[in-house]
């Protein structure tokens, strides 16, 4: 029988399922690690007030998309050749943290960023402004191959990346592709600006108490 | 609500439509296609040039950072249509 010629996608399920472990060992170490780092924190946080920290490693499918829509022409049969790596993708494993209100967010970013001095910053902004404070780079304890990602945002903002990830693009992962659109990405600007304006609002008032 | 990005206005007023699955921006009558790499890098005048630029209109002129192979070329075609 003629052997079946493997295309990248098949080589990078194999890829993604040989550094699945090593994807949970770091979600779970950074999740772990931050949560420790944010006890100072969470001791000192109002009645009004809120901190989370959530861990996910990501899906095969989203992996392999996400690899694929870095490329211009969204194919990896055009240049079929070239070596194709999931673990060149920085948020295979991730931390999330939500802080509610946004003033906690430099000081949790400070104290996150003095346990991770070597970690690559790559800030998530919104035509110039600050939406999260977001950091990559390696937890050797728990693997030289897998990058780690955090970030800190509002819990309003990380909220809403949650709602719409889960409702607009989790049922067909190419849906991300509309994410790119100029005059989406300024609506998502919007909501954005509306939470913050609901969230400032908010801090003053309770702040008044 | 903020006003629409500039570019995504040049866009919009030259006819051209947004393929979410390729991220592309296409027009059909122009034969024209931009990646959004292409959109993001180039200033406005850049894209308002190729988007006038004159290519005869008889097959699809691709406006990428890297030109795309005779195969991608001919997928993103039959993608759009």
């Amino acid at each position: 029988m003629a052997e079946v010629e493997r295309t990248v996608e098949d080589r990078l399920r194999e890829e993604y399922f040989s550094l699945l472990p090593e994807m949970h060992r770091v979600a779970d170490r950074l999740e772990t690690e931050i949560r420790y780092l944010l006890l100072p924190v969470s001791g000192r946080l109002q009645r009004y007030e809120r901190l989370a920290v959530k861990s996910r490693v990501k899906s095969c499918e989203s992996a392999l998309d996400k690899l694929r829509r870095h490329q211009e022409t969204r194919d990896f049969k055009d240049r079929p050749q070239e070596a194709y790596m999931l673990t060149s993708l920085n948020d295979l494993a991730g931390v999330r943290v939500l802080a509610f209100p946004r003033h906690w967010l430099a000081d949790v970013d400070r104290r996150l960023r003095s346990e991770f001095p070597t970690w690559t910053p790559d800030p998530v902004k919104d035509g110039g402004e600050l939406q999260a404070f977001k950091y990559h780079g390696y937890c050797p304890q728990a693997s030289e191959r897998v990058r780690g990602e955090y970030q800190v945002v509002s819990m309003l903002t990380g909220l809403f990346w949650e709602v719409e990830h889960a409702a607009v693009y989790k049922p067909d992962v190419r849906l991300a592709g509309i994410t790119q659109h100029r005059g989406m990405q300024e609506r998502t600007g919007d909501v954005a600006m509306a939470l913050r304006a609901f969230e400032e609002q908010f801090e003053a008032l309770a702040r008044q108490d | 609500m903020k006003t629409l990005d500039t570019k995504q206005n040049i866009l919009d007023d030259a006819g051209f439509a947004y393929n979410f699955d390729r991220m592309v921006y296409f027009n059909r009558k122009r034969k024209k296609i931009f990646s959004v790499e292409f959109v993001d890098d180039q200033p406005e005048e850049v894209l308002e040039r190729k988007i006038r630029e004159d290519t005869g209109g008889k097959e699809w002129k691709f406006y990428f950072n890297r030109d795309p192979s005779e195969r991608a070329k001919r997928e993103i075609e039959a993608a759009l249509g």
